[in-house]
């Protein structure tokens, strides 16, 4: 071929191949989620960032794009995507181990709600599935030291808090499916477990486990590990609702925003509208708010103060067959002002259940 | 903005192209400079009243010089005194400025660039510009901004005539930018995200294996970082009509230091060999004014790099390096060729701690380590990271040795390799689909070492 063809060639392809990035990302263009620039974003580089970021998310044949070069690195040597461990049977997020402060003042919230409230208080401190199931990581794979960790902090609590040792309930019985394979939060299962022993040592009976009808809601559930890999060689979640026919009846559902709106959800804790969308994990106490208060028809006088973040959500049900109320505070939302985020004179006991990671960024 | 980034890639580059290639022959060079304005500006419009204020001192300058090229001793005493008070700005905004927004990027490169110019004028190499928009694209020239190559005044002169457009300067242009975008998201960025999770431990904890590891990928990622920006600015600079010089040329592997700082960001060294030291030495020196000339055009190079006291002694240490190579050592590394390899490569990794360490104390730290009198020979870390990499590790060192650029040229030559060129469209496709992957990332390090 007669060089001039060939530059000639060389040149069509390229743009061929430009043409088909820009329409496809023309196709995918999301108005709404296009960076708009003000008179100070243009002039302060925010609005050219934001419009950087849109084009990397948004770009043409993102997926596939991203595919082949996770797929190239898994070639090479590399073990992890994204900060998430690609193992036979789970992805696995890799624990950041600097910057966490020391135990103590990773216990103080807790010591101080107890010193000044002096009700009882409890503190479930949750490992991820990166330190259960630490043995199938890579060899020599660096993680951070959750169990540990949470010992530490368990160690600086004040007297009268008492902790619950989630790492063991769940190590002990990490043959069975107590965390998603392709989420970074435990199923409903492992949350049963834990409850199981968290609220007996809270004082009362757990529900047993044959009481509950379990459905599956969905089996093809792909969590948030799978959206930050793509990584689709390992298998797809199950996420299950349980049902306790003649349990408790919830009565009334208020969320509290930040902004200080107020939706009344009525009698409906799950968010039943979650499951089509690709954040299936709302599904257990829907849209995220800083404040949720649950009302139930059991009248014991019972009342639980619940400090959270997202790996409590699907307790919540659970929990509910023991209280008259519940009130939860997002600590992921509330951070410092959750002290004055409800008045705990209301309330008769007060649980802490936060993943250990989340607790981490917290504080 | 970024030549690296998915709004200049994509969206960007296509337009300019377009624009550059229909418009007529005489906007042709307004258009470079106005888009150059506009792109350096992008985000942080305030960048350019510096770049600005430069070329308009250098113009001034450039003629006052031209002017006074009889009164050695007052147009000596103007050019000393651009030199100090350019090379003193330059370094304090280095130094000061923190932050990418306000951050001049490009202030290393235009900086030499400018007293360059300057200097030539002096030293009568040419005369000094009239047009201030043709001064004002050599200064700004947006491809070389981000790492050079250094293009001198003379030969950017030279190709200022009216050129006809060509599908050849497109067609190499855009292949040559396309490999530099790929050295630099695909092989820099992954060797830049490696080095910073190494330098994650602290380096009291450092095994002799995550030393070396750390030492090597750091190298790799400068290289590649700085190789990838030149290749692209060449090839840029092709496809809008202008041959920029090379500026690196495969170093790794080479038996002497000597050899590779010949293949070692090559129009930078030039720069500093034609208006420093025989400027300042002279063309005919005695030994002991050819070294010490030598010695202290290395420690400037060093200082250029960045402006800690490391930066400095990393060029000490190559200055008397290469004083040893030319007194003393080059006949025996010549003949031991295996020898050279050797301690080339030992060296310069001993080198280049220098160029990442916070300190000296760090680096201290660090070369105890190499040496094996750290924590072990080697840990968890180590043998983690050298698992998970040793295969990219490998395929970097190889492409930037010389070995891989004999290999495709001599394949180049040949019957099969000129047979096979049909299929260079096809290797443009793969490293641009390549490039955009390993973009998606978002692990884009920019400079994270080097503010030039």
């Amino acid at each position: 071929m007669k060089q001039n063809h060939l530059h000639r060639l060389t040149v069509i392809v390229t743009a061929a191949v430009y043409l088909a990035v820009l329409t496809a990302t023309v196709i995918a263009f999301r108005p709404s989620e296009f960076p708009l620039p003000t008179l100070q974003t243009a002039f302060n580089g925010e609005w050219t960032g934001r419009v950087e970021a849109y084009l990397t998310e948004h770009i043409g044949f993102h997926d596939e794009l991203f595919r082949v070069k996770s797929r190239a690195d898994l070639l090479l040597g590399e073990k992890m995507i994204q900060g998430v461990y690609i193992t036979d049977d789970m992805l696995l997020e890799k624990l950041v181990t600097d910057d966490t402060p020391d135990a103590a003042a990773s216990a103080q919230p807790v010591n101080d709600f107890y010193a000044k409230t002096g009700m009882p208080t409890y503190l479930i401190l949750v490992p991820s599935a990166s330190e259960v199931y630490k043995s199938t990581l890579p060899a020599n794979a660096l993680n951070a030291d959750q169990k540990n960790r949470i010992q530490a902090i368990y160690a600086e609590t004040a007297a009268g808090v008492r902790c619950v040792d989630a790492y063991n309930v769940l190590s002990s019985r990490k043959d069975n499916y107590i965390y998603y394979r392709t989420d970074s939060h435990w199923t409903s299962y492992g949350c049963y477990c834990v409850y199981q022993t968290a609220i007996q040592k809270m004082g009362v009976s757990a529900v047993p486990y044959e009481n509950y009808v379990i459905s599956h809601l969905s089996t093809e559930y792909r969590g948030d590990l799978y959206a930050r890999t793509l990584y689709s060689g390992v298998k797809a979640d199950v996420l299950d609702r349980y049902r306790n026919e003649d349990g408790v009846q919830i009565t009334h559902v208020t969320a509290y925003y930040g902004d200080g709106s107020i939706e009344d959800r009525g009698d409906a804790l799950y968010d039943e509208s979650a499951v089509e969308t690709e954040d299936m994990y709302r599904y257990y106490l829907g849209k995220p708010c800083e404040k949720l208060v649950i009302q139930t028809n059991l009248d014991n006088g019972r009342k639980l103060l619940l400090y959270k973040d997202d790996f409590a959500d699907c307790m919540i049900p659970f929990l509910a067959e023991h209280y008259s109320e519940i009130c939860i505070i997002d600590l992921t939302r509330m951070r410092s002002a959750y002290l004055t985020a409800a008045d705990p004179a209301d309330y008769t006991q007060a649980l802490f259940l936060c993943s250990m990671e989340a607790w981490d960024q917290i504080w | 903005m970024y030549l690296s980034s998915f709004t200049f890639t994509v969206a960007v580059l296509p337009v300019l192209l377009l624009c550059y290639y229909l418009i007529p022959g005489k906007a042709r060079r307004s258009f470079l400079l106005i888009a150059g304005l506009l792109l350096y500006g992008w985000g942080s419009p305030v960048r350019v009243l510096y770049l600005a204020a430069c070329v308009m001192y250098d113009y001034g300058t450039g003629l006052l010089l031209e002017k006074w090229q009889e009164k050695r001793a007052l147009s000596t005493c103007v050019l000393a005194f651009s030199a100090v008070m350019q090379a003193g700005a330059m370094a304090w905004i280095r130094g000061s400025v923190s932050g990418d927004l306000l951050f001049p990027f490009g202030i290393a490169i235009y900086t030499l660039q400018g007293l360059g110019y300057l200097i030539g004028i002096y030293r009568r190499r040419h005369t000094a510009e009239v047009n201030f928009a043709r001064l004002a694209l050599y200064l700004t020239l947006f491809p070389v901004l981000y790492a050079g190559p250094l293009l001198s005044f003379v030969e950017f002169r030279e190709q200022l005539d009216e050129k006809p457009r060509s599908m050849e300067d497109l067609s190499e242009g855009l292949s040559l930018f396309l490999r530099g975008l790929a050295e630099k998201v695909v092989l820099a960025d992954t060797f830049g995200y490696i080095f910073r999770e190494l330098r994650q431990i602290a380096p009291e904890q450092l095994s002799m294996l995550t030393a070396w590891l750390t030492t090597i990928v750091f190298s790799l990622y400068l290289y590649f970082e700085l190789f990838g920006y030149s290749e692209m600015a060449r090839g840029l600079g092709r496809a809008f009509g202008f041959t920029l010089p090379k500026n690196f040329s495969h170093p790794f592997f080479t038996s002497s230091i000597t050899t590779f700082m010949q293949s070692w960001n090559i129009t930078l060294v030039l720069w500093f060999q034609t208006n420093f030291r025989y400027f300042l030495f002279g063309e005919h020196q005695s030994k002991w004014r050819k070294y010490s000339g030598l010695i202290l055009m290395w420690t400037l190079i060093g200082s250029w790099y960045g402006l800690r006291p490391q930066f400095a002694l990393w060029g000490l240490v190559i200055g008397l390096l290469l004083t040893a190579e030319q007194l003393l050592l080059g006949p025996t590394l010549k003949k031991r060729y295996v020898v050279g390899l050797f301690y080339t490569a030992i060296v310069l990794q001993f080198a280049w701690v220098l160029f990442f360490a916070e300190s000296l104390s760090e680096a201290g730290t660090i070369w105890a380590a190499m040496l094996g009198f750290g924590e072990r020979i080697a840990d968890r870390n180590g043998l983690y990271f050298f698992t998970s990499y040793i295969a990219v590790i490998l395929i970097g060192l190889y492409i930037a040795t010389d070995l891989f650029r004999n290999i495709s040229e001599r394949i180049a030559e040949t019957k099969f390799g000129r047979s096979i060129a049909i299929f260079r469209p096809a290797v443009n496709v793969l490293l641009l689909l390549l490039s955009l992957a390993s973009m998606l990332y978002g692990e884009r390090i920019q400079s994270l070492w080097l503010r030039l």
